[in-house]
């Protein structure tokens, strides 16, 4: 009886009632190509010394990829070798064909004689080397084949064989054509992924478990890494589905197809890859642990939890936090504290959608150190450091924090992490307004080498910390004038996150932020304002922004100050002190264009106010120079030049090209302002400088192309050079002047009157 | 001369044409001759439904039996090597069968020589499969003989030279090759040219997935259409429609065919109707008491209403009839599920898919038995196996979320119980399961809607109102929980079931306080009255009653007298019936 009921436990080989030959422990077995690849072997052994160094290292090269790869037809198989040593080639051909077209002992001869090589006192070969291994395998595999399985192989050996003959007379010329790109004789399945690609998976036929989890784990870490060079969705899920057909228990291949889903956004397709992924685990995780219900209670909880990430992946926030709760639910109740850990973090990440929640930071980082889980605990302080960095907390204590938290990843490798922390940094550098800094950090981490030496070839750069840097980068140039630059940039983000990526939103609104600006130098408010649309769609508050921008430049005032008084409340209430700044400023400059200093003034000191807590310079500056404009206008151009040297600094340092003009355009009209009360002598000096600082204005608006503003510096310097009796000067300036004027319409907007 | 058999076919259809069964004498001709000429062609179960209908009928007298096929110049040349291959054939020398029928031109021998073929191929494959040189290989074992079958037929079917048979053949052939929409048209085809053959209609029925599908097709009008639409009525789940088409069925003569009798106990049985279903298959069994077919669908009846004495002879019966047929192991398994041995239970389950791994059937069940066993991971695979081999499973998939229910993970069966209720939306068992996973989730809204939907299908187990009317209570609606009891324990009585149901009394419970509080005391009384004939309710019920005699007494109202009749609102006793095919419900915004 007891027999009976050892077997009444479910039997996972069992599937469609057939035994699968896993049961065995056979993970490989003997196909027409691996023939091949052992013929190659042996005859590798016996030429021995006569090849040349160079052909044994590519060979040595070669074989890897080949162990590991899937099947190929004989052709590929055969133009690789050639292409390391076209002797060799040869004899394997003639092997083969021996083989092929001898007798059924041919092929049993062959593989009693590979064990010889392992004989000896000095064996060819070493049992447990990479080739070695391979062989045992296959000696292995192919004695445990029945009869008919025998006659199988050999016949499907000959098929194989002829199959190639065929091709061989047929076309000749095409196989020339389609492989010219295998120089280096690397197989690797991604360059398969050309126009062959269909043909390939025709006549590639199943793969064995060895090279399906080969191939998984390959597609999985280009997904991570470098989604382009991956398959495309279609093909991959082509192929996994294959994959599945041959063997459904095949777990692993489920989840890649969850990846997959998750690439092209598909929710359902996702879903159902997940839990189906998960049901299956279940299984295997009870078999590989002799203590039964830890292995698969374990999976339980993390089903949950991955559940909870796709939901929230997918924006379904409640759905999330249920699933989450459950799975923290699980976790409790099994006293899993690791896992306890990143559903905290998760917990987290949720709240933070709906509302901010320092408290359950802190304590996911304590907890996370204790337990000595050094990702999440760091993950943890840059959220945290982001968070203080919004509200406003003390810069040095935040890199502090940041330094301390990069010792850690540093310790433990973290490499992804390291990334996070340089982005960050870049962007927390940006929010303070310090653009030279900031470029700094985005190049340090363009130049740095990924930490993963396992495969040098491929870097860790389409994670998201590479798509933030790369954005500030592109703006940072697009601020410098350098729009060239920063569309290569962003043309170079295009490609390495296609439009349906994860992290394509990013560039899409920095692209079409660079682009607003452009027109709303250029005057070309009408285009400005068909890109607010796209980018409402991306972040919506930028949108509001924008749109109250374009409005008032095209003199909608009121419009305008309707939209940001909205915009302000929301910004308050959802804390977004930068917006709130920048609403601000906006609002105070309707305010002076609509000649309300009075009143636009308590607007700037508010803005000055909470820009100097929240520690943004830049915005600080910004509002001086606001300031000190409607001081100039208010009739006390001395006050307005004294904190005019508060802000001109930092302007000059960090600021973008346009911000600069505007600021030496400001100095130079109150230098001339106050000129009028000083005696003769030092008023002409106080011009020459005025008119020096013109220039330099001048200049910087050349760059950024914004005419208008050139024109009002042209009409300034022709009044400054006027006053000074300089003619030939002024002659210059005028003729400039009348060229740009009759190119641009005239604003109703008087021109001392505006300072942007 | 070779469209003979296709002619005389022909003859035959547009002498029974119209679908009417006026001449059941011509009928039962057409169902013999039909029988013999698919036995000559080895088409066994084929032959077998027609004579089993043929059987069915009045005997015919000597003189109007069917004369036997005329036999044509080609069918005289082709004889010798005909009856050598079928005896070769019949012994399942298939290829054996195929070689001496080379070059037969006889529609007889070709067909047998092409479909010797293609059973040979099909042989290998069942063979190959144990024997392939890799697990992973499995999936890749083809019928070889199919394309080279495909391509002669395909000629064939050009040159317009296929009779009926061959057509079938050719419709198989296609559809085993997945090409779905082709093998459709040959079938209908073949239905068009031989309708007597109920192969034909047999394949179209697993090839037709839905109602839009039928309704496209253009079928020949006979008689066998209606036994085709019967079935396919079945198995589309339209089992009013299938039930009406059965009956005339029988009213028109066939009132002792045993298919149409056991089709009709199926359909009882997927509409849960289980004391008619299991009368009828207790009459069944009677008039065929050796029948092996369908009697997994018996046992399964009676497992639901646990007739364990009823059940034990049924498997024994079996079991000394044919042990190793995947019915059998099937019923001996719900034999010892209902005797709680869940093991053996499971074992027999193996057996029948060892016998026949399509049988998809014993996954599911053998997933409840590791359900029983405790032993959820094994559950968990079985379910998911039956999901494999049928997407559209919905019990495999209310399984699964049921064993995730046991995992205490409500959230996380939500998903599966959504996929079960998508495939029967009209099925209350799945929306009270949903209900009480949304209730447990605490998202009483949706919990409210599953509820309520499941009570307007229909409800199977009475308990969708209870437990509405509950919620209502926690969410102080009084009103609407007061209403939702006064249906429920409408529908109790309705029923006339005398079953002790444990919510009754708490039911009354509620409604003697609700009219308490509104101050309705005849209405409250009445309740009262009723929750004294529960043990639980006794106690509360009688002092309700004197609480409501003392108020009475004080505010001394115009009428004293108790024995008001248990009163209804008039709006809720109008009997509102479930209605019958409804889309599935939109839960939330996300429904994967």
């Amino acid at each position: 009886m007891a027999s009976v009921h050892e077997s009444l436990y479910f039997n996972p080989m069992l599937t469609n009632g057939v035994v699968h030959a896993n049961v065995f422990g056979v993970r490989d077995w003997v196909t027409p190509h691996k023939m091949a690849l052992l013929v190659l072997l042996s005859e590798l052994g016996r030429a021995g010394a006569q090849l040349g160094l160079l052909e044994r290292r590519r060979l040595n090269r070669l074989l890897l990829p080949l162990l590991q790869g899937p099947d190929m037809a004989l052709s590929r198989l055969r133009k690789a070798i050639e292409e390391c040593c076209p002797h060799l080639a040869g004899s394997v051909h003639i092997r083969l064909k021996l083989m092929a077209e001898g007798e059924l002992k041919d092929m049993e001869q062959f593989f009693d004689d590979l064990s010889d090589s392992f004989s000896g006192t000095e064996p060819e070969v070493h049992k447990t080397s990479v080739v070695g291994l391979f062989l045992r395998h296959m000696i292995l595999a192919y004695n445990k084949l029945s009869f008919s399985q025998v006659y199988k192989l050999y016949t499907a050996l000959q098929q194989y064989f002829q199959k190639d003959e065929k091709k061989d007379g047929a076309d000749e010329n095409e196989m020339e054509l389609t492989n010219p790109e295998e120089l280096d004789g690397k197989m690797e399945k991604e360059e398969l992924a050309g126009p062959l690609r269909e043909e390939e998976i025709a006549c590639s036929g199943p793969l064995s478990q060895k090279q399906a989890e080969y191939f998984l784990s390959q597609q999985a870490s280009l997904l991570k890494n470098d989604e382009t060079k991956a398959l495309a969705p279609a093909s991959l899920q082509k192929e996994l589905n294959n994959l599945l057909k041959f063997n459904p228990d095949f777990a692993e291949a489920h989840y890649l197809s969850y990846l997959n889903s998750l690439r092209v956004q598909d929710v359902f397709s996702s879903t159902h890859s997940l839990l189906h992924y998960f049901d299956r685990l279940i299984l295997t995780g009870a078999e590989s642990k002799s203590n039964g219900d830890e292995g698969y209670g374990r999976s339980l909880r993390y089903a949950a939890l991955n559940l909870a990430a796709l939901h929230c992946r997918f924006g379904h926030y409640q759905q999330a936090e249920l699933a989450l709760q459950e799975a923290i639910r699980i976790a409790q109740e099994s006293n899993d504290h690791v896992c306890l850990q990143h559903c905290l973090s998760w917990l987290y990440i949720l709240e933070q959608k709906i509302f901010d929640s320092c408290v359950l930071l802190e304590h996911s980082v304590n907890k996370s150190l204790h337990f000595g889980l050094p990702y999440l605990a760091s993950l943890g302080i840059q959220s945290l450091v982001q968070q203080r960095a919004f509200a406003g907390k003390a810069a040095n204590k935040l890199m502090d924090a940041l330094k301390d938290s990069d010792l850690l990843h540093w310790k433990h490798s973290l490499s992804e992490l390291i990334d996070i922390s340089i982005a960050q940094k870049t962007a927390i550098w940006r929010l303070y307004g310090r653009s030279t800094m900031a470029l700094q950090q985005a190049q340090t981490l363009l130049s740095m080498n990924s930490l993963e030496a396992v495969n040098v070839g491929v870097q860790q750069n389409n994670t998201e910390s590479f798509a933030v840097v790369l954005c500030h980068l592109a703006e940072l140039h697009a601020e410098q004038g350098y729009f060239a630059a920063a569309s290569e940039i962003l043309k170079h983000l295009k490609e390495r996150f296609p439009p349906n990526s994860q992290h394509a939103q990013l560039w899409m609104l920095f692209d079409q932020k660079i682009q607003f600006e452009r027109a709303m130098n250029d005057g070309r408010y009408h285009v400005a304002d068909s890109l607010v649309a796209g980018i409402t769609a991306l972040n919506s508050i930028e949108g509001v922004y924008r749109k109250a921008i374009v409005l008032k430049a095209q003199n909608q005032m009121s419009e305008a100050h309707r939209l940001l008084q909205k915009l302000l409340i929301h910004c308050q209430k959802i804390k977004n002190t930068e917006m709130v700044i920048r609403v601000l400023l906006c609002i105070a400059e309707l305010y002076w264009r609509s000649s309300c200093h009075t009143i636009a003034l308590p607007v700037l000191l508010q803005a000055l106010a909470l820009a100097r807590e929240y520690s943004l310079q830049y915005l600080a500056s910004e509002t001086v120079l606001n300031l000190a404009f409607s001081q100039l206008i208010l009739g006390i151009p001395e006050q307005a030049l004294n904190i005019l040297h508060m802000a001109i600094e930092p302007v000059l340092a960090h600021g973008a090209v346009l911000d600069k003009g505007c600021a030496m355009f400001l100095v130079a009209k109150c230098q001339v302002a106050s000129a009028a009360s000083y005696t003769p002598q030092k008023k002409i000096e106080a011009l020459e400088s005025a008119i020096l600082n013109l220039n330099e204005a001048k200049t910087y608006f050349a760059k950024v192309d914004c005419k208008e503003q050139l024109r009002d510096v042209l009409y300034f310097q022709a009044r400054l050079f006027h006053t000074l009796g300089r003619t030939q000067e002024r002659n210059k300036c005028a003729m400039l002047f009348r060229q740009l004027h009759q190119e641009l319409p005239a604003h109703g907007v008087p021109l001392i009157n505006a300072f942007k | 001369i070779g469209r003979a058999g296709a002619m005389a076919a022909a003859a035959m259809v547009a002498a029974a044409g119209g679908g009417d069964f006026s001449d059941l004498r011509e009928i039962k001709k057409q169902l013999l001759s039909v029988a013999e000429r698919s036995r000559e062609r080895g088409l066994q179960h084929s032959g077998k439904w027609a004579a089993e209908l043929a059987f069915a009928l009045e005997p015919l007298p000597l003189s109007e039996l069917p004369p036997p096929p005329v036999l044509t110049e080609e069918d005289a040349r082709d004889l010798d090597a005909y009856t050598l291959a079928k005896s070769y054939f019949d012994l399942k020398e298939y290829d054996r069968a195929a070689y001496f029928l080379q070059g037969c031109k006889s529609q007889k021998a070709y067909f047998l020589y092409m479909y010797s073929r293609y059973l040979s191929g099909e042989k290998k494959k069942d063979d190959e499969t144990v024997d392939s040189l890799g697990p992973l290989e499995k999936g890749q074992v083809k019928n070889e003989a199919l394309r080279e079958l495909r391509v002669e037929l395909s000629k064939k079917h050009k040159a317009q030279e296929l009779d009926g048979f061959g057509l079938y053949l050719y419709g198989v052939v296609l559809r085993k090759l997945d090409l779905v929409k082709e093998a459709i048209d040959v079938f209908v085809e073949a239905a068009h040219v031989l309708p007597l053959h109920w192969g034909a209609w047999l394949e179209l029925c697993n090839l037709i997935t839905d109602k839009e599908m039928l309704k496209f097709l253009s079928l020949p009008d006979t008689w066998m259409k209606e036994f085709f639409l019967a079935h396919i009525y079945t198995e589309l789940q339209l089992i009013e429609e299938a039930l009406q088409k059965y009956q005339s069925l029988i009213d028109a003569g066939f009132s002792k065919s045993t298919y149409i009798i056991s089709q009709i106990a199926v359909a009882y049985h997927n509409i849960r109707d289980i004391d008619k279903a299991l009368s009828i298959f207790n009459e069944l069994r009677k008039q065929d008491p050796y029948r092996i077919e369908n009697m997994d669908t018996f046992s399964n009846l009676l497992y639901v209403r646990s007739m364990k004495p009823e059940l034990s002879y049924l498997a024994h019966n079996l079991c000394e009839i044919d042990k190793y047929r995947v019915e059998t192991c099937c019923v001996i398994g719900n034999y010892y599920s209902l005797r709680s041995q869940h093991e053996k239970a499971a074992l027999y389950f193996q057996r029948a898919l060892k016998l026949n791994p399509r049988y998809l059937g014993a996954w599911t069940l053998m997933g409840h038995e590791y359900m029983e066993m405790k032993n959820t991971s094994a559950a968990i695979q079985a379910y998911r196996h039956a999901i494999e081999v049928n997407k559209r499973d919905y019990r495999a998939w209310y399984g699964l979320g049921q064993t995730y229910e046991i995992l205490k993970m409500p959230f996380y069966c939500l998903y599966y119980y959504r996929r079960a209720h998508q495939l029967r939306p009209n099925d209350s068992r799945m929306l009270v399961a949903l209900g009480e996973c949304y209730e447990k989730l605490n998202q009483l809204v949706e919990a409210k809607k599953c509820y309520w939907r499941a009570y307007a299908v229909g409800d199977v187990e009475k308990m969708a109102l209870v437990k509405l009317a509950k919620l209502h209570e926690q969410l102080n609606e009084s009103e609407q929980a007061a209403q939702c009891y006064i249906k429920y324990i409408q529908d109790i009585y309705s029923c006339g079931e005398v079953v002790e149901h444990l919510e009754v009394s708490t039911a009354f419970r509620y409604l003697a306080q609700y009219y308490f509080k509104c101050k309705l005391w005849d209405e409250a009384s009445a309740c009262a009255q009723k929750c004294c004939a529960f043990n639980d309710t006794r106690e509360e019920g009688k002092a309700l009653l004197r609480q409501i005699l003392q108020l009475r007494s004080q505010g001394e109202t115009s009428s004293t007298d108790v024995a008001a009749p248990f009163f209804l609102p008039a709006s809720l006793s109008a009997n509102n019936t479930p209605t019958r095919r409804v889309s599935p419900l939109n839960l939330s915004s996300v429904t994967p």
